[in-house]
């Protein structure tokens, strides 16, 4: 009869975990929501600034894209396809810069393609000038 | 007597064990802050460039998109270019983070270039986000 009593304490210590379970519920809920997964690709373009573009002896290839959708090289159309042929050829000696100039109208998508295709076929660096017309 | 006692264990088994999937969770919940980046994403869906070469960016980033209506977007608003800087310049304030500019294809090619230069003054690297050709 006297043992009764510590029985009944026996169950009262133990631990109730619904409210730590409820907490960590709403945490992991939180942090669900919050998590943004963004895994994109791409492509840098690196180029260092006017100052540094001096020491290099040659003269950097400058593409022109003008709004009709073509690639020009010092003013003859030499479409997408012949960008990396170009860059790889002025590579004979050391990689060669890039300056893809874009004039109103150009797509981004073409510019981000020459620019792609410029990176591909192994140029130092490649920027992106827009031209005023 | 032996029917009941049989009754008795029944119902100790009844009870749920829950330490297991308190464990299970607190895994979740561990995994889900160590991979919270909380970058604002710009809130606009663009179309994106096809290349061959694309590299994978660094998930923690700037964000900007240009839309094919020449709109720029951060953070869920459309801003303007001379608000470019400006943004930047306070998100990495803390911390130096890379920026990408997730760029629809048939934007206008200038305003992107007018985006990357500006972007460039300011912070360490700027990349366009593109997709992966296959």
């Amino acid at each position: 009869m006297k043992r009764k009593p510590t029985i009944f304490q026996k169950e009262e210590t133990e631990i109730n975990v619904s409210p730590l379970i409820d907490m960590v519920f709403i945490l992991l809920i939180f942090f669900i929501v919050a998590t943004s997964f963004v895994n994109e690709v791409g492509i840098s373009s690196t180029y260092k600034d006017s100052s540094s573009q001096t020491d290099s002896k040659r003269k950097p290839l400058s593409f022109t894209l003008p709004g009709s959708g073509q690639v020009l090289l010092d003013g003859t159309p030499i479409g997408l396809e012949g960008v990396a042929p170009k860059v790889r050829n002025s590579s004979v000696y050391e990689p060669p810069s890039v300056i893809i100039q874009v004039s109103g109208g150009a797509k981004a998508g073409l510019a981000t393609q020459v620019m792609d295709q410029a990176l591909l076929a192994g140029a130092k660096a490649v920027k992106l000038t827009a031209v005023s017309q | 007597m032996k029917l009941r006692r049989r009754s008795t264990l029944d119902e100790e088994d009844e009870s749920i064990n829950v330490s297991p999937l308190i464990d299970v969770v607190f895994i979740l919940l561990i995994f889900f802050i160590v991979s919270a980046t909380f970058v604002t994403l710009p809130g606009v869906d663009v179309s994106r460039p096809r290349v061959e070469k694309s590299t994978s960016l660094q998930k923690n980033s700037v964000l900007f998109a240009l839309s094919e209506k020449n709109e720029i977007f951060h953070a869920g608003k459309s801003v303007q270019l001379n608000e470019v800087a400006p943004l930047i310049t306070q998100a990495i304030k803390e911390k130096e983070k890379p920026v990408v500019i997730q760029v629809d294809q048939w934007a206008d090619a200038t305003l992107l270039a007018k985006i990357v230069s500006a972007a460039k003054k300011v912070a360490p690297s700027v990349s366009l986000a593109t997709l992966k050709n296959r």
